[in-house]
């Protein structure tokens, strides 16, 4: 809702033709931001010839105004002053471009979070901010120059790195899509930690079979190809077209292969408790792998070398949610360790089962298996962060001794035959791969994605998507999603055919003399050196560059330059920040 | 605002866990307890807890993981009126309710030294086998002494001498006796050591008075009067049966009934050790000791019917489950009264003697099983759930008054 327009319907020929609209934010912006005296201190600039205030810059007929403006005023540059460019930049990149305006000729200044929000005890300094901050938006709208995106020709095929269960499931969607996969698996089998499972939960289906269904699957695809006791050794190229290098086992000839995109399926490593860490190293004390391998192995009523075992005492978080150690759950032991009791239940009920927590987390239906377990007669207790229980060999007995918060101030001593640590997920480790694709690791040491919610499965890596544990602990089902979501985003990059990458990248000027400063900052291996009538210069790939910056400063000849943040932009900008605000504007 | 949370000082040595206590409780009838989570959900909203009892979910911990010395020493497990409130409300379906109840026949069970009554609990069919032949063998020793008595009026102690029921009930008492006072000295010293309460904290100056008050909350303004029962564990207005099927009305008839009849015997017995009047003779039905032994006979009968009857047509969230132990111990009550009655009967209507003398040897029988058999099952609950109360309210008192050494 404008309060009042101030346009300058003529402008000359070296003045820019520029709208400017100042928001209120219902009052978030104009309870502390004078936004009139903002519209009357940019009005007057001469690359303005629209400025006006309004309730909410977002709302439908605001963009419809705008719109309007744009085509009956011929504007060429766009300013928005509203709030952060995170949450509305899509949204008036769209206007511009139902204006028939370039996107990249818009600019979001943010007076929300930057000036009302922080500034809400002084109006007239949040005020003369917001006016020096749309200056500055006003001068690099004045410089900005329409751009394309930049369009690439993909590869219609993928690597899928890792043969375990998350690998092979993406390497059949991919075939399944039309797509050309080559699967590498380090090891000399395919499976990986699944194929080593017997009966899983939550359906008692063995990883085995699970594995060998899947395997069977790959093998009915011609277009995929295995290649086990493989590794992934080099990566060139850009997205859409990696050249990647593989080397098999020794005396065999590298393959290369070019894909359009990598799918990083390399898993996890269960956790391996010290020597002593909750008397791990003691006869009778066993990791939960370890144990669910002895369950699996055979299939009569428990035995551990040899002798019955009559009573367990499963102590939780071995490893896991340790301040200074691994400080993430792993959320699949909790479940793995009720369905292997209910399983034990099964063999013999009067087997005792005490399971030492700290807090049980078997959610969504793997509750039903908690449940299950504590019917069948598994007892839980519950002990204190900061109270782990102690776990020693006393003689001929194994004693457990903890404090179970649920129940009372005593010490409990609880004697069993077998005691077993409930290790959870680390990241596997993967160093050289890591940094050949430079994929970013979380805290936890696990591969990180772009956005836990919105971009699940990709990287800051254009192209390498990630999928199963290799991104953190999951159950099997949540691999597979993983997996197929890293195939359906596959999928939406490879099928066009091409690919659209921001244009929003360095580019070089005439006034390089290659010293090579900017190929040796470049993190994403996009400058390269080439030879122009005889002269060595540097090249910058458009598909390969993010735009992140980093070389310009280092240029001596200020040849590199950013677009859509070039450095007359830059330098605009500081200027309309640094100039003084007139006073009658302030106290108008 | 109670808060679940156990206040006493942790003891000095780590305590090892019996894993076999489940299973047992299991066999006292504990099906489903396993499932419980230890949400807490029973103890919220259990009208009787409060700071110094909250139950039942800390006594499921006891039982699940195999801390038997805290269970058998926990007045808590005593506290309970079996309302099935926390069954009702579980969910987990662990029904706390039915742990309590199988809790206290484990406690029972526990604290009799004999261990009869835990091979009775743990096997019903025969507590029902042993119910019956003690009766018999009784019955069938008093009909042995028996003599040929009067036809036309009933003359109870010219039937059987009046000093074989005497004696054979004084046997039975010394005997009932000697056991309980094991038992009851067994669970005070296991509720004593939880409490921390000893000799001379009951005994020294300021105890002393907190003892007598707590024995007087727990023997008569608990045990006889009901408060907490009839206050507390009332269901809600909308769930209320008519004032006449009350449960703590139908328990207390069926109480103050038993007991109406036992100082009925005893001042029978009393008046004629004096000379005042022979027993087992037709009396007006006004006389004193009659009357009281009338009007108390048909409160205890019409208690037990009642308590049955609900127990069978399930009417309330109290009696949802059954085990064989309900069942034997109001048919035993049901049928001394039942007999008793009928005895009484005999004397006043026409040809009474056709059928009175035979009643009169069961009611004797019957009457002697039920003593006898005391100790070894639900009855034992009589004795110690007023010491368990006891405690209770000394702890009340103690934390009132601020005496309690811990919290």
């Amino acid at each position: 809702m404008p309060d009042e327009e101030l346009t300058t319907p003529t402008s000359d020929a070296e003045h820019r033709r520029i709208g400017v609209y100042i928001c209120h934010c219902g009052g978030n912006i104009s309870d502390f931001v004078d936004v009139a005296a903002v519209r009357d201190a940019v009005a007057t600039d001469p690359n303005v010839v629209h400025a006006e205030t309004t309730l909410f810059a977002c709302s439908d007929a605001t963009q419809h105004d705008m719109v309007e403006r744009i085509q009956r005023d011929g504007l060429d540059g766009l300013v928005v002053a509203s709030c952060s460019p995170k949450l509305h930049v899509p949204t008036f990149r769209a206007v511009s471009r139902r204006a028939g305006l370039n996107q990249f000729q818009y600019t979001q200044v943010n007076i929300r979070e930057q000036c009302s929000w922080v500034h809400s005890d002084d109006r007239p300094g949040a005020t003369a901010k917001a006016a020096g901050l749309v200056r500055a938006g006003i001068g690099h709208a004045s410089l900005s120059v329409p751009l394309e995106p930049v369009t690439v020709d993909t590869v219609p095929s993928a690597l899928v790195v890792g043969g375990g269960v998350a690998g092979l499931r993406a390497a059949v969607g991919l075939a399944d899509l039309g797509l050309g996969v080559t699967l590498i698996e380090r090891t000399d089998h395919l499976g990986g930690a699944v194929g080593g499972l017997g009966a899983m939960f939550p359906s008692n289906q063995s990883g085995r079979e699970l594995i060998a269904q899947l395997v069977a699957e790959v093998a009915d695809r011609p277009s995929i190809r295995v290649l086990l006791e493989t590794e992934l050794v080099a990566k060139s190229g850009s997205f859409g077209n990696y050249e990647v290098r593989l080397e098999g086992p020794p005396g065999t000839e590298p393959v290369t292969a070019t894909v359009g995109v990598l799918v990083i399926a390399t898993g996890f490593a269960s956790y391996e408790p010290a020597l002593g860490e909750f008397g791990y190293g003691i006869e009778g004390v066993v990791t939960l792998p370890e144990f669910t391998a002895m369950v699996d192995a055979s299939p009569g009523p428990l035995q551990y070398r040899g002798r019955p075992v009559g009573s367990i005492a499963y102590v939780y978080c071995v490893g896991s949610r340790q301040p200074g150690g691994n400080e993430y759950c792993s959320k699949y032991c909790c479940t793995a360790t009720a369905h292997v009791a209910v399983q034990v239940a099964a063999r013999d009920d009067r087997v005792t089962q005490y399971h030492l927590y700290r807090d049980v987390r078997t959610y969504g239906v793997y509750e039903l298996l908690y449940e299950e377990a504590r019917k069948r007669g598994s007892v839980y207790l519950k002990y204190a962060d900061d109270a782990p229980p102690d776990v020693a060999r006393r003689g001929d007995q194994l004693v457990v001794t903890a404090r179970d918060t649920l129940t009372g101030p005593d010490e409990l001593e609880i004697p069993v035959d077998l005691v077993v640590l409930v290790t959870g997920m680390v990241a596997a480790p993967n160093h050289d791969l890591t940094s050949l694709l430079k994929l970013p690791l979380g805290s936890d040491g696990f591969y990180n994605e772009i956005h836990p919610k919105l971009r699940p499965v990709e990287t800051v890596v254009d192209g390498v998507l990630i999928a199963g544990a290799s991104q953190g602990p999951k159950t099997v089902s949540e691999s597979v999603a993983s997996a197929l979501a890293a195939v359906a985003q596959s999928g939406a990059m490879l099928l066009k055919g091409q690919a659209e990458l921001n244009p929003l990248v360095a580019v070089v000027g005439t006034s390089c003399a290659w010293c090579g400063e900017c190929a040796s900052v470049c993190p994403y291996d996009a400058i390269s050196r080439v030879e122009v009538d005889g002269v060595a210069v540097a090249h910058i790939d458009p598909s390969a560059c993010k735009g992140c910056g980093g070389c310009a400063p280092y240029c001596p000849n200020e040849a590199i330059d950013l677009l859509g943040v070039t450095t007359a932009q830059v330098e605009l900008m500081i200027e309309g920040m640094v100039a003084p605000v007139h006073e009658e504007v302030l106290v108008s | 605002m109670s808060v679940d949370v156990d206040t006493r000082p942790a003891t000095a040595v780590p305590v090892r866990l019996q894993p076999g206590l489940a299973a047992d409780l299991r066999a006292f009838g504990a099906r489903d307890f396993a499932a419980c989570f230890s949400c807490g959900t029973c103890t919220a909203t259990c009208p009787l807890v409060d700071d110094d009892a909250t139950f039942p979910r800390r006594l499921l911990r006891y039982g699940l993981l195999g801390l038997r010395e805290d269970l058998l020493g926990s007045k808590e497990l005593w506290t309970c009126y079996h309302c099935g409130l926390c069954t009702e409300s579980c969910p987990q379906g662990a029904d706390p309710a039915g742990f309590m109840a199988a809790a206290r026949r484990y406690a029972i069970a526990g604290y009799d030294v004999t261990g009869l009554a835990g091979a009775l609990y743990r096997r019903p069919r025969r507590a029902i086998a042993l119910a019956v032949l003690v009766a018999l063998v009784l019955g069938g020793a008093m009909l042995g002494v028996a003599r040929t008595a009067p036809s036309r009026q009933v003359a109870l102690f010219r039937f059987v001498p009046e000093s074989t029921v005497h004696w054979t009930g004084v046997a039975a008492m010394v005997l009932v006796a000697a056991v309980m006072v094991v038992g009851v000295v067994s669970m005070v010293r296991g509720l004593a050591r939880r409490e921390g309460v000893t000799w001379k904290t009951l005994t020294a100056a300021p105890g002393r008075a907190l003892a007598w008050s707590a024995a007087w909350s727990a023997v008569v303004s608990e045990s006889l009067a009901f408060r907490r029962y009839r206050d507390d564990c009332a269901e809600e207005e909308s769930a209320r049966a008519p004032w006449w099927r009350r449960r703590w009305l139908v328990h207390g008839l069926t109480m103050w009934g038993f007991t109406g009849l036992l100082v009925a015997t005893m001042a029978d017995y009393g008046l004629s050790l004096v000379g005042l009047r022979a027993t087992g003779t037709p009396e007006p039905v006004w006389y004193p000791v009659r009357l009281l032994g009338t009007l108390a006979g048909l409160a205890f009968l019409y208690g037990v019917s009642v308590l049955a009857l609900n127990r069978l047509r399930r009417v309330e969230r109290s009696v949802k489950t059954s085990e064989v132990a309900d069942w034997l111990f109001l048919a035993v009550l049901w049928l001394v009264g039942l007999t008793g009655l009928v005895t009484e009967l005999s004397l006043y209507v026409p040809g009474g003697a056709t059928f009175g003398y035979g009643v009169f040897i069961a009611h004797v029988a019957l009457a002697l099983d039920l003593l006898v058999l005391l100790p070894f099952g639900k009855f034992a609950h009589v004795v110690y759930r007023p010491v368990a109360l006891f405690f209770h309210a000394l702890a009340r008192a103690r934390s009132v008054s601020g005496e309690r050494t811990y919290d």
